[in-house]
């Protein structure tokens, strides 16, 4: 699914019955492509086009992932009955359904398991970015393969088993988020 | 299982796909006048039920509580069941299941389906949002990917790991494509894709090129289910649903595993089959979902037509063409017909329909087929929707 078609523009019939008469309707059919429009990004954006999640405990039972990840902790949940290791940080475990989880640490460091490009069509607020890194890395001793961005590289530059390493950011608003880097690769400053 | 009606499905049409110039609901209007218009016999009062498979209207259409829209839009006034269905990329043929369900179980005797979806907005960044939030938004979508970046990553792992090659997954563009150019529906209807012309396309997500990508597409279809001592009331050549199966594996990517091999399409084939008492060898047609190109081949193997790690093979020498084990894709798939979510399901039923009535273009028409196989996947590849049909029951 990627915004870059083109329309027909030819002069089919705007619908077409099985077995059964369709009568030409070109000027159902445009041959250009619809106006475009480039609005401002609003900042912030409304809450409903912002992908990063609410962290503060009054929208959400999982803050303490929020605050680990703002001290340079990755963590998730563990529960505390059967030993099931989640990701993402649950409220219940989904073997048990029991509700004694405990908040584990994460290695901060994994290899890329696959991984491509954003070159285009990215969500709003993320166009300026374009093009980006996203895989899958394999985490250091712990069986959990988690999808990501992977900042400060090119494409051409990653390779499957590429060592990668946390790295945590802040969002305008105060919140915190994270994604992952080369490893031994410095977090420019913004 | 016994105590399940036979159901049948008996009329389909379908707007022209494509960047129209058409609303959400103008889109509804044509594939109802296409669908509904020219049954034998019929009447708006005898649909007891209508299904609506539309993936994110409340995002792209800024519409919700669509199914009675829908009902107005189409002239039908439900009484049994009025519903609309969403699994994003499957949302079409969710819709037509839940039909099925609702005939085979007796609830329902006469049930119309419409699929549907706007796709081209003024703001494709908008449009961009409401496909990277068909991932798990708060860890996976927040990264900033669509599907692209998903199936690149499938594709980067079946060419490791079995070799498969761009000149493969160019075969089936092609292939695709050609069909395309049979059907005067098709987004591609009008355009041409050498396999040397896909090659040199833009990287969309690499190793995907803008040829491997099926399109933002605005569409519409609609079929007719009914219950079977109905079906030779509205057509003299009922097409008969024989069975279906589904299954969800993960939603998060973390649980997506090898990539190369999807388990949830193995599972809900091997029900899909179970159910309808066949085998991938019976298969005359398929209409799988090729999203991407490395779909169809992961679809081929995972499915059952060649042995795992063949598909790229499977597509260059022709096994899935005309004249070849299993005629995939006729109408154009989703790469030549374009990909308007909740539509597609329901348009892949309307092609099955008229091969298996023997009436689709001569340039397509897939001789003496009996028995036709539609899959949808969803999201990212997470849930696979199987359903078979049969000339006979």
């Amino acid at each position: 699914m990627v915004a870059l078609s083109e329309s027909g523009g030819n002069a089919a019939p705007a619908s077409s019955t099985v077995g059964g008469p369709s009568k030409p309707r070109a000027e159902a059919l445009s041959a250009e492509k619809p106006p475009r429009r480039n609005d401002p990004v609003p900042d912030p954006l409304p809450y409903l086009l912002d992908f990063y999640p609410q962290e503060d405990p009054k929208y959400t039972r999982i803050a303490p992932f929020f605050d680990a990840l703002r001290k340079g902790s990755f963590t998730t949940t563990r529960c505390e009955e059967d030993g099931t290791l989640s990701w993402p940080p649950r409220v219940t475990c989904p073997v048990c359904r029991g509700d004694r989880l405990a908040w584990t640490e994460l290695p901060r460091r994994g290899r890329l398991y696959a991984f491509s490009a954003v070159l285009g069509g990215a969500p709003l607020g993320m166009e300026q970015d374009v093009p980006f890194v996203v895989g899958l890395i394999d985490l250091e001793g712990v069986p959990l393969r988690i999808f990501s961005r992977i900042a400060h590289t090119r494409y051409e530059d990653c390779h499957i088993g590429s060592e990668v390493e946390l790295e945590t950011f802040p969002l305008p608003d105060g919140r915190v988020f994270f994604r992952f880097r080369p490893a031994g690769a410095s977090s420019p400053k913004a | 299982m016994s105590a399940l009606r036979r159901v049948a499905l008996v009329a389909g049409g379908l707007s022209t796909f494509g960047v129209r110039a058409a609303t959400w609901s103008e889109l509804v209007q044509e594939a109802g006048a296409a669908a509904f218009r020219d049954i034998r016999n019929f009447s708006s009062k005898d649909v007891d039920s209508l299904f609506v498979g539309a993936a994110q209207p409340e995002r792209l259409a800024f519409q919700s509580h669509v199914a009675p829209l829908a009902a107005e839009l189409l002239g039908f006034e439900p009484w049994k069941i009025l519903q609309r269905t969403e699994l994003a990329c499957a949302s079409g043929q969710s819709a037509i299941r839940s039909a099925y369900a609702a005939i085979a179980s007796g609830l329902s005797d006469v049930a119309a389906v419409v699929g549907v979806e706007k796709m081209n907005l003024p703001s494709m960044a908008e449009a961009n949002t409401s496909m990277a939030n068909v991932l798990d938004r708060t860890w996976d979508g927040v990264h900033g990917a669509t599907a692209p970046p998903f199936f690149a990553m499938c594709a980067q792992r079946h060419m490791l790991e079995y070799g498969t090659t761009s000149e493969q997954m160019a075969a089936v563009s092609e292939k695709n494509h050609r069909f395309a150019n049979t059907n005067p529906t098709a987004q591609f209807y009008s355009k041409q894709f050498t396999r040397e012309k896909l090659l040199k396309l833009p990287m969309v997500a690499p190793p995907l090129r803008l040829g491997d990508c099926s399109s933002m597409t605005d569409g519409a279809a609609g079929v007719l289910l009914v219950a079977e001592e109905l079906a030779r009331k509205y057509t003299d050549t009922p097409v008969w649903v024989r069975g279906s199966g589904q299954h969800s594996h993960f939603h998060n990517l973390s649980g997506a595993g090898s990539l190369s091999t999807w388990p949830g399409l193995r599972a809900a084939a091997q029900e899909a089959f179970r159910s309808a008492r066949a085998g991938p060898k019976d298969i005359d047609i398929a209409e799988v979902h090729d999203c991407f190109t490395i779909s169809e081949i992961i679809e081929y193997e995972d499915i059952g037509f060649c042995a795992k790690g063949e598909g790229g093979r499977f597509a260059l020498d022709g096994s899935s063409d005309l004249g070849g084990k299993v005629v995939v894709n006729p109408r154009g798939g989703l790469l030549g017909c374009g990909h308007p979510l909740g539509a597609t399901g329901v348009a892949q039923a309307v092609e099955v329909l008229q091969q298996l009535q023997a009436r689709a273009p001569a340039a397509r028409q897939v001789q003496g087929a009996e028995t036709a196989l539609v899959h949808n996947l969803s999201g990212s590849a997470n849930v696979h929707s199987l359903m078979i049909y049969g000339r006979e029951n």
